[in-house]
């Protein structure tokens, strides 16, 4: 099996599919985390959100890409009603305080989700796009699996072209570097914060809505995928787009192998990697920051 | 509120004649996961129980059920704590639920010492009624080994010669592929490999699947569950694999409860399972209709084990005469046509004896049909270490 | 913090305590099981508080902790059938080095990396005991006995005594526990905590510190899991999970981080709270959770702070009218 040529390159698209949906649920957290200090550990029900949300827009339209336009959008409103409401009022109370809020948000948002959505899982029948499979480097691999890597890219590409050619970016890695001087130089960081956390929630919703063919929506979905997301951040480093990019490759390859070559030890790698990334380099591998 | 939900079974206008029997409160716990990953689950299960009490116990003379639902959060620490609130609190004179088997194994001790029986509506651990057996620990669901054994020599029989088997890494997953495993291997069958993902963790099937591909495997045996099922079916399909590598299971994978949100992805499984929607009989059709009727939804595996389990604490009163300890000696005595078929409490185990059905899932018009190939009659477990 | 603010936060537990006993007295058989239930928490979440409240290191890690002590009383008692009393001090003991051990890991990690680095740590031990044949994998283990006291005349299998037995542990650890804050270590903790640099300048060897108060948590939790094994006689690698971690975080929040009697009130609130609630409603994470937020959102810290902010008021008052 492992002579095969066709293995190694299906096993290396499903590394970079798992990858492409971590990168869209670490980047928004990475930043957030890196510009406030804080983590919102309600991140992972932003992602339960978007599915649910895209779920019910996609049943009662019949359209996938209507779901997938605004489910996002959906998401990032409801973060927006979060950060006005909770969020920014702890601003002065610190980070751990912050990090509480979002801890009790987790046990709200789920409760809340299963009052409007239900215990069962839900999933869409009809309608999806890109179902089927693509010939592909001489294998067959699923379409839409190479759609989410290709959503993946082009995300990856707008953040850098948005943080590395405009005013906003400017401003956010002024912010993530310094934010007290930041704002002595004029730029008014809280607005920034406040973006981008609405971009952080928006794409975690995108990644909610996006996983909805692939996989299923369910309660307690969020829950589970935060801690994958966590150990992306910290592995990749806090506050910078190319370390939630490498820490998603890493953890997917990661699994995606280990879970083959060494099926015993399947349910540590993730841990395992994480341990030996933060013995050797205690800030994660690149920190936006040089001392975070 | 619901908590206590009172279903009174007296005719009350009808005063008995007789006079002779004591009116008796009989309280039921139900012991089920309302919150936590399997709150689904509890949900079904409690829809059926509730149904079933509807359905049979109409006539219990002057005696009446009370039912005092508890969470377990489908955690074995919660569900003990809720087993002793039921039983030193509220003095239930039976539990019935559980679906976790680890929340089983946690009350069981409990169970057996305070001499409160237990009607198992679903976790199938086949220690649990075999070397841990109690004369109190009654299941009318399944065990996880009575489900997979059919399918080994069916298997088998069928001409399939290699087996790729794929589970979740937890006990349950790995009775139920070892109760297939020696079917199939006794009809001459080969395993050519194995895979057990850890069971919360894996979110994505893709690399496991790729495994199955160059494995040499003329069709893949699984078990999985809830959201893994749906996610394994869709990710199956995706890749493919199917018309190479036809894909079979504990009938779990393509359940009731969740076969429509698979869709076309479950088209072709075939599967083994102790009831399916379709099977025809008066029972069947009865509790379909006023399932549906009643909740909106087909009636799942899960809500007929939770009916089934009303059903059996009803004919248990009936044929106890207001007896505590007669009622307790009932319980594993009865037997019954449900919505299953034909439905018995094996003497040497306390584990149901029941029909498992082979069943195939077809996709036509934009639904999943499922029809039965074979049947496996009556399937009984061994007693596996089992003595009261 | 005001010599006044520690003599309420003393006279809180003292009355807390006081008040475990009066509801000890009068409740029925399982209000006696809820007692146990919560003495064990508030020793765990005790021993979280140390690390997380005083030390500054908030850790994901102390389920597995406990899950850790369980097994190592339950493998004692049973495996190799050495007394009960024997079992829980190596229960202790054998958690608190593991403690140590990663405590000597960990340390040279600071907030979320310590947060993930604990969490990372805990679920390996959970797939550990979650795979373990020796333990009874995730079948759980069973079978376990309760400490016996026969020679001092105790029933421990009766649920009264056992109760009863936990508050007395739990207000002993308290006692231990504020008894070693109120030393010079106590005092370089809490230096620790406000600034590592200072103390490391003051020559203070501090990593070496931080892995020691995480050993002597992982002692106190190893307690707490010896205990919860007695108490409930079957464990599963259920209470190594990072959500057991969890919810002694909530605890502590919700009592009051940092105030040694927060967590044992903390720990009350939340075990009551979940047992009254979910008699109502099945969402009662949801009241739980705003709980908590509104807890956070109010000025005080916890329970604890809220209570003293009342108290200082009282006083005033009290104090006025007097005058």
């Amino acid at each position: 099996m492992f002579s095969d040529g066709g293995f190694w390159i299906t096993q290396a698209l499903n590394s970079l599919q798992l990858a492409m949906l971590l990168f869209l649920l670490s980047v928004g957290l990475s930043v957030i985390f890196g510009l406030m200090n804080f983590v919102n550990l309600a991140h992972g029900s932003f992602y339960a959100l978007g599915a649910f949300i895209g779920y019910s827009i996609a049943s009662q339209s019949g359209s996938f890409w209507l779901a997938f336009i605004l489910a996002p959008l959906a998401v990032a409103a409801i973060g927006a009603l979060i950060y006005v409401t909770l969020i920014n009022r702890m601003r002065a109370a610190g980070p751990m305080k912050q990090v509480l809020v979002t801890f009790g948000l987790i046990f709200v948002l789920l409760d809340t989700m299963r009052y409007i959505w239900g215990n069962d899982q839900l999933g869409l029948t009809s309608g999806v796009p890109f179902t089927g499979s693509t010939e592909l480097l001489g294998v067959t691999y699923p379409s839409y699996r190479l759609f989410i890597i290709a959503v993946g890219l082009i995300v990856f590409a707008g953040l850098y072209l948005l943080l590395e050619h405009t005013r906003l970016g400017a401003e956010v890695r002024a912010g993530v570097d310094d934010a007290e001087t930041a704002s002595c130089l004029g730029i008014n960081v809280e607005g920034t914060f406040f973006i981008v956390f609405l971009i952080g929630c928006g794409l975690a919703g995108l990644a909610g809505v996006a996983a909805l063919p692939a996989f299923s929506a369910e309660q307690g979905m969020g829950v589970g995928i935060l801690i994958q997301t966590l150990v992306v951040v910290v592995v990749g480093g806090l506050g910078s787009l190319t370390g939630a990019l490498i820490g998603s490759l890493l953890v997917a390859v990661t699994l995606t192998f280990g879970q083959v070559f060494i099926p015993d030890f399947a349910g540590i790698i993730m841990y395992a990697l994480l341990l030996a990334v933060l013995l050797f380099k205690p800030e994660g591998l690149f920190p936006a920051r040089g001392r975070a | 509120m619901r908590n206590k939900l009172a279903v009174l079974c007296a005719a009350t206008a009808v005063a008995l004649a007789s006079g002779a029997v004591q009116a008796k409160e009989y309280k039921v716990g139900l012991l089920l996961p309302f919150s936590g990953v399997y709150a689904g689950l509890g949900t079904h299960i409690e829809n059926g129980f509730q149904l079933g009490l509807e359905h049979f116990g109409g006539d219990l003379g002057d005696n009446t059920i009370v039912v005092v639902r508890e969470d377990t959060e489908a955690k074995p620490a919660t569900g003990l704590v809720k087993a002793k609130k039921l039983v030193l609190q509220d003095e239930v004179d039976v539990v019935a639920g559980i679906v976790s088997s680890a929340v089983l194994g946690a009350v069981r001790d409990f169970a057996h010492n305070s001499k409160t029986p237990i009607v198992v509506a679903n976790a199938g651990n086949d220690k649990m009624t075999g070397e841990s057996c109690s004369p109190y620990l009654i299941r009318v669901s399944f065990s996880n080994s009575q489900i997979n054994r059919p399918m080994g020599p069916y298997l088998a029989d069928k001409g399939v010669k290699k087996v790729y088997l794929m589970a979740p890494d937890y006990a349950a997953g790995h009775q139920m592929m070892q109760a297939f495993k020696e079917g199939f291997t006794a009809g001459g069958g080969e395993i050519v490999g194995e895979a057990y993902p850890p069971l919360r963790d894996t979110k994505d099937y893709g690399s496991y699947i790729s495994a199955v591909k160059g494995s040499g495997a003329d069709a893949l045996y699984v078990f999985f569950a809830g959201g893994a099922a749906i996610t394994f079916v869709k990710q199956y399909a995706d890749f493919g694999l199917a018309k190479d590598i036809p894909l079979y299971g504990a009938g779990f994978l393509t359940s009731a409860a969740y076969v429509h949100v698979q869709g076309e992805a479950a088209d072709g499984i075939v599967a083994a399972l102790h009831y399916i929607p379709s099977l025809d009989t008066a029972e069947n059709k009865r509790f379909q209709e006023a399932y549906q009727a009643k909740y909106g939804k087909v009636g799942s595996e899960f809500a007929v084990q939770g009916y089934d389990a009303a059903h059996l604490i009803v004919e248990a009163i009936k044929a106890s005469g207001g007896d505590d300890e007669a009622f307790k000696a009932a319980l594993a005595k009865i037997k019954f046509d449900g919505p299953r078929g034909p439905l018995k409490i094996d003497p040497a185990t306390n584990n149901v004896v029941q029909n498992i059905y082979i069943f195939e899932n077809d996709f036509q018009d934009g639904k999943v049909v499922q029809t039965v190939l074979d049947t496996a009659e009556a399937v009984q477990d061994a007693p596996n270490g089992c003595a009261f | 913090m005001s010599p006044g603010e520690q003599r309420f936060r003393h006279g809180l537990a003292l009355a807390s305590f006081a008040a475990l006993i009066v509801y000890w007295a009068f409740s029925d058989f399982f209000g006696k099981e809820i007692i146990a239930e919560i003495a064990v928490f508030a020793i765990l979440a005790i021993s979280l508080d140390l690390v997380a409240g005083y030390a500054g290191m908030v850790s994901l890690g102390h389920g597995a902790l406990l899950g850790f002590g369980a097994y190592m009383f339950a493998g004692a008692a049973v495996k190799l059938g050495v007394s009960g009393g024997i079992a829980v001090l190596a229960a202790s003991a054998s958690t608190g080095l593991i403690a140590l051990a990663v405590g000597l890991v960990v340390s040279r990690v600071h907030g979320i990396f310590f947060i993930m680095a604990t969490l990372a740590i805990g679920e390996m031990g959970y797939e550990y005991f979650f795979k373990s044949k020796t333990f009874g994998g995730d079948d759980g283990f069973a079978g376990i006995p309760r400490l016996d006291l026969s020679a001092l005349g105790l029933n421990t299998n009766d649920p009264a005594t056992f109760a009863l037995l936990l508050i007395l542990v739990a207000a002993v650890v308290y006692l231990l526990a504020a008894r070693l804050l109120a030393s010079p270590y106590g005092w370089a903790l809490v230096g620790l905590h406000e600034n590592e640099g200072r103390m490391r300048a003051l020559g203070l060897p501090t990593r070496l510190y931080k892995a020691s108060v995480i050993g002597v948590s992982g002692l106190i939790a190893g307690l707490a899991g010896s205990l919860a094994a007695m108490h409930t006689q079957f464990i599963t690698p259920q209470l190594l999970h990072w959500t057991t971690s969890g919810e002694v975080l909530i605890m502590i929040i919700l009592g009051g981080l940092g105030t040694l009697v927060g967590p044992v009130i903390g720990a009350a609130i939340v075990i009551l709270l979940r047992h009254e609630l979910s008699g109502y409603t099945d969402y009662w994470g949801f009241w739980l959770g705003a709980f908590l937020i509104a807890m956070v959102l109010s000025r005080g810290n916890g329970v604890v702070g809220w209570l003293y902010l009342l108290w200082r008021r009282f006083k005033r008052e009290g104090g006025h009218a007097a005058g």
